[in-house]
Order: C-alpha cells, then structure tokens, then sequence
C-alpha cells in the first residue's frame, strides 16, 4: 500500500519548547488513521505543521511528491484538506456557500469572467457531499447561525467538498454529544470507503478506536506508540500517557477483578 | 556639523507635539481598544482654547443653539490659568466621547470605533475653522522663550524651550510607566485590555477604566498643544494632522509601549527637521529650483512601513466579550431592476434639474464611486484602505497631465489614469501584504499623507498651488464635457451631459461589485474576510484575492478621480487630501461599508452633494456648518447604527421600505431588501 501522506523526521520548536520532534505518520490509500495524545501532545501542532501553518523541519509527502515548504495554499489545492479545533466557517456566506468557495478551484481569471458577465455555477461535489454528511437541509444557513456541532459538520464537509486526497480533521467529535459521535463515526467510514484518505485527531476515544484502521499516539511530542486499535489499546505506555502510573495500577486491579468474575 | 545638530535639536519642540499625542493615543488604546485619530484635534483644541483666553479673554463654545459663542473672562488671562482651563476642557471632551459614543460602541468593530473618532476630529476642526477662520493664528508664547532663554551646546544656540517640551513628554512618559506599574488603576486597565471578561468576573468596572483612560489621554495631548503651539502653526489642519506621524509613533510602540511611543515621536521630529536642513543644502534635488514639497511625510511613510516588517504582526489581541466584526454583507438578489430604476431616476434627475441640483448630484455620483471603491476593498475583504481618495487623485493628475502635455484626451486619458491608480493600489497593496485591520488604516493613512504631499502638491507632478487643468471630454466629435450644450437644463453648467456620463459610470460600477459580491469572487473576499488561515486552508489563495481586490477598488477610485478632473476642468491636490480621504471613509461606513446600497446612500450624502445641497437650500444650514454637522452625525449614527444605515442584517424601515420600491419584493428569507442587495439564502 502506498502512503498518501507521509511525514519523515517531521520536528517543530516554539523558542524553546520542542512540540515535535522527529514524528514519522503514514496515511496510507484508503486508510482512516487516528492520531491521539494528552493534551498538548502535539496533535494541532503536527496537524498544522503538515499544512504549512507553522515552519517544520523534516520532510512532508503528499502522493510521493515533497510539499514541505509549500504555502498553505499550494498544499490545499495539491489535495490536502484540514478542518479545525474551533471549526473556522466563513461565517458572512451560507453553508453551501462555504463548500462551494472551497471546492472552487478554476484560475481568478475565469472568476473575473464570471464576474464580469454575471453568470454563476456551482462546483459538482456540493450538493453530495452536503448529503454525505447529512447536512444538506442546512444548505442555506448562514454559518453564524449553526450550532456548534453543525459548525463541526460544516468543517468536515468544506474539507471534503474540493475532493482531496487526504483530509486531516482536528477534533471533528468535540461538542457531539455520544449518538451524533457515533454516527459521525459511520459517515467518515463511508467517505474513507469513498477513497479519501483520513487522519483524525478526537479525544472520543470510542470513536478513534471504533472507526480507525491505525492508531498513532503521541506524548510530548513524540510518537510513542503505533498499530492497530486493539495493539495501542492494550500498549501499557498509552494507559500511563493517558492516566498516569497509579491510574495504570488500578486499571491492572481491575482488569484482574474483571477475569476473575468471568466478564 | 554645528548646523546638524542645531537642526536635530530644533525637532525635538515638534517632536514632543507627536510624542504628546502618540502617547495619548496608546493611552487610549489600552484603555478601550479604540485608535483615536482625533487625539491631534483635540491637541489643537486645548491650543485653541487657550489662544482664545490669553488673547481676548474669552473661551469659545461649539455652535449649538441657545449657546452663546464666547463666554467672556473681562480681559486676557494668564498663563496658567488659561493652561489649567484649556487642559480642563480637553479632558471633558475626552469624557464626552468616552461616556457618549465609545461606550455605545464598546462592542462594535474596530473600524467602528475609529470612524466614531475621525466623526470628533472633523467636529472639533470644523468648530475652529468657524470660530477662528481658515487663515490661521499665531499663538502667544507659554514656556520663556525670551533672547536669555537659550541653551550653549557644543557649538550651537537653541531654544530652552525645546529642551523643556522633550522633558516633559519625558516625564510624562515615565509617570504613565509609572501608573500602569504600580497603581491599582493601571494594574485593572491591563487587566482589562488582556481579558475584558476576566476583569468584569474580578470586578472591576471596565467603562470606567476606558473613561480615566481616555480623560488622561485628551488632557495630555491638550496639554501638548498648548505648549507646543507657539512653536508652529495654529490653524484647523497642522497640529489635527500631527496625528499622522504620532500614529506612526504609536504602532512602533505596537499601542503599547509609552516609552517608545515618546522616544518614536520626538525621532519623528527630529528626523523632519533634518529633512529641513538637508533641503537647504545645494545639492538636495529641486523642483524648478523651489524646494520638493512633502519629502518628511514621505520619509514618515517609509518608516511606518518599515516598522510594519520590522515589528511584524497585528496589534496585541485585545480580549474581549463579545467577538467584533464588521458589519454582514449582503447579497444582492436581482441586478437589472435596480440598475433601470436608478438609471430612470437619474436620466429624470439630469433633465428636470436646476444646475445647483445637476452639480450636487453629480458630486454625489462621483462620491458613489469613491465609497463603491471602499465598499469592495474594505466592505468585501476587510482592509481599512485610508488611500483610496489619493488614488483617485493619482488617476486624476495623469488624466491632467496627459490631456496637457500629451494630448492624450478622452477616452484614452481616463483609462491611463485608471490603470496607473490600479497599478499603485496594487503596488501599495503588494507591500502592506502582512498589514491588516487597523495597522492598515495607519499605513494607508501616511500614504496617503505622503501622496498628498509629496505628490499632489509637487507643482510638476502635481496641482502646486494653483491646480493643474484639464482638457474637457470628447468622444467621436460630441461633446460630453459640463460644458456640452443641451436642449434643456438652461444652458447653465454643469450640462446634464455629464451628469449622464456621471450616471453611466456609477451604474456600470454598481452592476460589477453587485456582481462581483453575487459570484465566487465575491465569496472568496468574505471568506478572506473572515479567516485567512481557514482561506488558505481551503485552498484560496488570500494574497491574490487581496491584491484584486485591491486593484478593483483602485480602479473604481481612479474611475472617480478622472471624473472629478473633468467635472471641476482643474485638478487641485487638496480635493484629493488625507481630510477628504477620511470623510469620504466615515461617509461610507455611515452608508453601509459593505453593500452598494450603502455606498449609494454615502455618495448622496457627501460634502457637496445631494443631502448637503438640500440642508444648505431648503433647511437653511449654510455649507460652512456642513462639516461640524456632518461631525456630530457620523458619531450620532454609529452609536444608534454600529453597522450604518445600509451596512446591517436589518436596515431601519424607512430605508427597507424605498428599497422594496426599487429592487422589487424580495425572495430572501431575511427581510433586509435593499438596492441591488439583499441578504439571504436565495443563492440561485
């Protein structure tokens, strides 16, 4: 299988402070990858650092081809898509107007046209992808009108409408409560079964673990373990990154308690 | 090198004057998050009132009815007495406009708050243009300034006074320090100006910190003023406009530094007084063998641009309650009804009209396009453009000098002269890349000093003193100039002609942005607007979008400029002045920054347009008190309207109501119907 997306050695420092260091992910052709940690792990930071929103050293492949110091413009329209903690919607244009302003990618100078001669035409993936994420009856809402969680949506499906190869969404679950986490879960199966690749970033663990076919954790910016979701599940250095050593012990307390009443 | 450091040294009395001021404007922006480009005028107010107690003995009061214009003290007053009473009312008009207009607009956008200002600056300009006259005064000496009063250094003999003033903006510099350390109210005002919300759940009052705020800051600029005046001019214009400079002071202070600040402002001084020695040398290039106007403003510019790059980045965030944005964008849900509706209106207009009326509508169309131009780059996109106006001057001087040296007349003139002002928008726009918000209104405001100065005012390049003419307009033999003969109109300029090429220019203009806002460009500016980050993240490329929308708004400038050439025959550099540049701002942000209605409302409602015509006819405000009133009503709107008349979701009724008349029943959802712009979800 071949990596859509791939960081080699990928390292970020704030002044002192390293954020990333030397972090290798692999998201391979129609792979859903999660990628978890305490907070303050570095999940944003590498998120950001794969689009081109803060300088990294190491390598970033998108496709085989490096797009390591390309502008995030550039990595957008070679097929990168992101979405973000806090949504970020357009918030002066509707619901469909985002997807279509994103999934619009013909040179200014057609627009000029358009603009010129007053005709107007929507990009193709709209209506769809609207319809994928089950939003499509928010089509015409003005975006400062959503709730958070349709923001969240609205994120995710702006991501997906340009058709990229591979969408990074970051804590896309915050704010769901756990039935629409659930279905948000099925719905991004269904758009990684489509053929886009996917990383995810969420706290919801059932979610990371339910729907992902690799899981990468990081600590203090390191990635200190990586595999399928019943590997790093059961991978003790995960448990103590998450709860820390005594939480471990009576997870272990318990675990044995479970074994011993047969359930 | 005597004379060097004696002209060094002769800066530092101006120098005080912006340090003076650049400190009370970071004052203020700490206190309440608002950039006051009123702090010069309100310098030059103090100065004013003081002028007037120790020259005649009188405190002069703004035009208001029942108020007498003097309050008489039986003969001149002293010193102190005059500089105590001036500072006073300094510091009550600083509370009035903390208590009466940046309260109301604590939450509204930033460009909100600083039109809010720019409404006091051109108030209090216009009330000492009409108490004291456009001539200018000179004002009594404050500080000794007798022939003993000078200090020996390394060669040279200056003033003491200019040693004192930088003195005491160093005090006063070192006191804000100070206060801001250690007392309880400075520790609040940072608390506050970090987290509004946190110092509201501590406790403290966050309106009455803004209010010491802006009180400490309007006494010490006041002050200022009174000290300084006697070192330069005293008119409505020269120390109002010092806030140039001191603004540039204030952003290499980031809003935040008072030390800087003071430091930044008296090297301002000094550097323009070197410019003044350098001009005195030989070999210092001429124009004509006259000196080169405007080449401090200029340097000013540079330097404010370099700090830009320098220091990097936006002001210090400041936390607040509520997030502040400009004002929604509606979209226009039909083109062609409005577009014949204003187009019979006008073609009427033109026939029916007398020529005060044909004249007054036709700056109010050329008004329309300026504000249309303001609408795209800061309505769309969300740059504080301060140079759109300079641009239309830079279109109108090329119209100008290729019709007089060239022979190049219409319709190729104008569209050199458009292109040229897209070309230096685009330029100016390519280097202000990383500046945003407000930044942006500060360095678009030094160009356009800069331009004004440097540019205009150049007796070749420019108008010089006398203005530079124009050739009228003619296209395949017919005449299209205010000179053309028509069967109706009387014979008397302007010819209606004009007005309909006036009208033509204005329609086509509001069809493109209406346009451009309907279409995916459109989208791309408000998406640009809203987040850049997200932008780029979704593939757009936000410098583009920028820098055409940048060209677009020139261009539409330019369009504005070529017909103020041809309307007034000459070409005059003050037409196209930093004064000028921001009334038309305050005019569009109180139309409504973000609509073409908006900017149809602005244009009738500009200096020596249609609205002013009528007050000055039929309501019987003489065209004098036209910019005091215009003053008081930009700040009265934004208080009732934060987001002008045409600019919100929910414009008031009556303007809904003649909106309906000409766009047509809408088929939006919300009902804010307006010309040519309704906002909505009906996207097909």
């Amino acid at each position: 299988m071949t990596a859509v997306l791939e960081t080699r050695a990928l390292s970020v420092s704030y002044g002192g402070v390293r954020a990333l260091a030397d972090v290798d992910v692999e998201v391979g052709e129609g792979q859903l990858v999660g990628l978890i940690g305490p907070n303050g792990a570095g999940k944003t930071t590498w998120i950001d650092a794969v689009c081109g929103f803060v300088p990294a050293t190491g390598e970033t492949r998108l496709d085989g081809r490096t797009i390591s110091g390309m502008p995030p413009t550039a990595r957008a329209r070679a097929g990168l898509g992101r979405t973000w903690q806090a949504a970020e919607l357009f918030d002066d244009l509707t619901v469909r107007e985002n997807l279509s302003v994103a999934a619009d990618r013909r040179p200014m100078w057609r627009l000029v046209g358009e603009a010129l001669t007053g005709r107007e035409s929507d990009p193709p993936n709209v209506e769809s992808t609207l319809e994928l994420l089950g939003i499509g009856e928010l089509a015409d809402v003005a975006a400062d009108e959503l709730t958070q969680g349709q923001r969240k949506l609205v994120g995710v499906a702006r991501a997906l409408a340009p058709g990229p190869r591979v969408v990074c969404l970051d804590e896309p679950a915050a704010g769901l409560d756990s039935a629409e986490s659930r279905a948000l879960g099925q719905r991004l199966r269904q758009v990684v079964d489509s053929g886009v690749a996917m990383l995810l970033v969420d706290h919801d663990m059932g979610l990371v673990l339910g729907v992902c076919d690799r899981v990468v954790v990081l600590e203090f910016g390191r990635v200190i373990a990586a595999g399928p979701p019943e590997v790093v599940r059961r991978d003790p250095k995960v448990t103590e990154a998450y709860l820390g050593r005594a939480a471990q012990e009576s997870q272990a307390i318990l675990d044995a308690s479970a074994i011993g009443t047969g359930t | 090198m005597e004379q060097v450091l004696a002209f060094a040294l002769l800066g530092l009395g101006p120098g005080a004057l912006y340090s003076g001021i650049a400190l009370g404007v970071v004052l203020n922006y700490r206190g309440c998050g608002v950039i006051n480009v009123a702090m010069g005028a309100i310098a030059a107010l103090g100065a004013y009132v003081a002028y007037g107690l120790r020259t005649g003995g009188y405190l002069f009061l703004p035009p208001l009815p029942l108020v007498p214009a003097h309050v008489n003290f039986g003969g001149p007053v002293g010193v102190v007495p005059a500089l105590v009473i001036a500072v006073l009312v300094c510091a009550l008009t600083g509370l009035l406009l903390d208590v009466l207009v940046l309260r109301a607009l604590r939450n509204a956008s930033p460009l909100a708050k600083l039109m809010a200002t720019l409404g006091l600056m051109l108030s209090i300009q216009a009330i000492i243009l009409l108490r004291f006259g456009s001539s200018g005064q000179s004002a009594p000496d404050v500080l000794p300034n007798g022939p003993g009063d000078v200090v020996h250094l390394l060669g040279v003999t200056i003033p003491s006074d200019e040693f004192e003033l930088a003195g005491i903006v160093a005090v006063a510099a070192f006191a804000l320090v100070a206060i801001y350390r250690w007392t309880r109210f400075g520790l609040a005002t940072r608390a506050a100006s970090e987290n509004e919300t946190t110092a509201v759940l501590v406790g403290l009052p966050p309106a009455r910190l803004s209010a010491m705020n802006t009180v400490l800051a309007a006494s010490l600029a006041g002050a200022l003023g009174v000290l300084v005046a006697p070192l330069t001019q005293l008119d409505s214009t020269t120390i109002p406009l010092a806030v140039v400079p001191a603004l540039g002071a204030a952003l290499l202070a980031r809003f935040t530094s008072f030390g800087i600040a003071m430091v930044a402002g008296l090297g301002l001084g000094v550097i323009e007084s070197l410019v003044t020695y350098l001009q005195s040398r030989p070999w210092f290039p001429t124009t004509h063998g006259a000196q080169l106007p405007g080449v401090a403003d200029l340097l000013f510019f540079a330097i404010i641009v370099a700090a830009m790059y320098w220091r990097g980045g936006a002001l210090p965030y400041r936390g607040s309650l509520v997030e502040r944005r400009l004002p929604a964008v509606p979209k226009p849900v039909r083109l062609q009804r409005p577009a014949i509706v204003c187009a019979v209106l006008c073609i009427t207009a033109f026939l029916l009209f007398t020529y005060d009326f044909r004249q007054a509508a036709i700056n109010s169309l050329i008004g329309m396009l300026v504000c249309l131009s303001l609408v795209v780059i800061t309505g769309f996109v969300g740059q504080i453009s301060l140079l759109q106006v300079a641009l239309g001057g830079v279109a109108a001087f090329a119209v100008s000098k290729l019709s007089m040296s060239a022979g190049i007349g219409f319709p190729l003139g104008p569209i050199f002269g458009v292109v040229i002002a897209s070309l230096v928008g685009v330029a100016a726009a390519a280097s202000a890349l990383r500046v945003r918000g407000v930044n942006l209104a500060v360095v678009t405001l030094a160009g356009a000093v800069a331009l004004q100065s440097f540019v205009f005012d150049n007796p070749t390049w420019g108008g010089g003193f006398t203005g530079s003419p124009v050739n009228p307009p003619h296209l395949f033999g017919v005449d299209l100039s205010t000179q053309a003969s028509f069967p109706t109109g009387g014979g008397q300029l302007p010819s209606p002609v004009f007005g309909l090429v006036c009208t033509v220019a204005v329609i086509m203009a509001g069809l493109l942005v209406a346009s451009v806002r309907r279409g995916r460009l459109g989208q791309q500016m408000l998406a640009v607007r809203s987040n850049e980050s997200a932008a780029a993240a979704a593939g757009i490329s936000v410098r583009n979008v920028k820098l055409l929308a940048f060209g677009l708004a020139s261009a539409l400038a330019g369009v504005a400029g070529s017909l103020y050439a041809y309307n007034f025959g000459s070409v005059t550099a003050d037409r196209f002045g930093v004064v000028n540049a921001l009334v038309f701002v305050s005019f569009a942000y109180v139309g409504g920054i973000t609509s073409v209605t908006g900017a149809v409302l602005a244009g009738l409602g500009v200096t020596e347009g249609v609205f002013g015509h009528i007050l000055e006819k039929w309501v019987g405000v003489p065209a004098s008190y036209q910019l005091y009133v215009a003053g008081l009503l930009l700040m009265a709107t934004l208080i009732t309207l934060p987001e002008g008349i045409a600019g919100g979701r929910r414009p008031p009724p009556p303007i809904r109501a003649i909106s309906r008349l000409i766009v047509g029943p809408g088929r939006a959802r919300r009902t804010s119907a307006a010309v040519g712009a309704t906002q909505g979800g009906a996207t097909s």
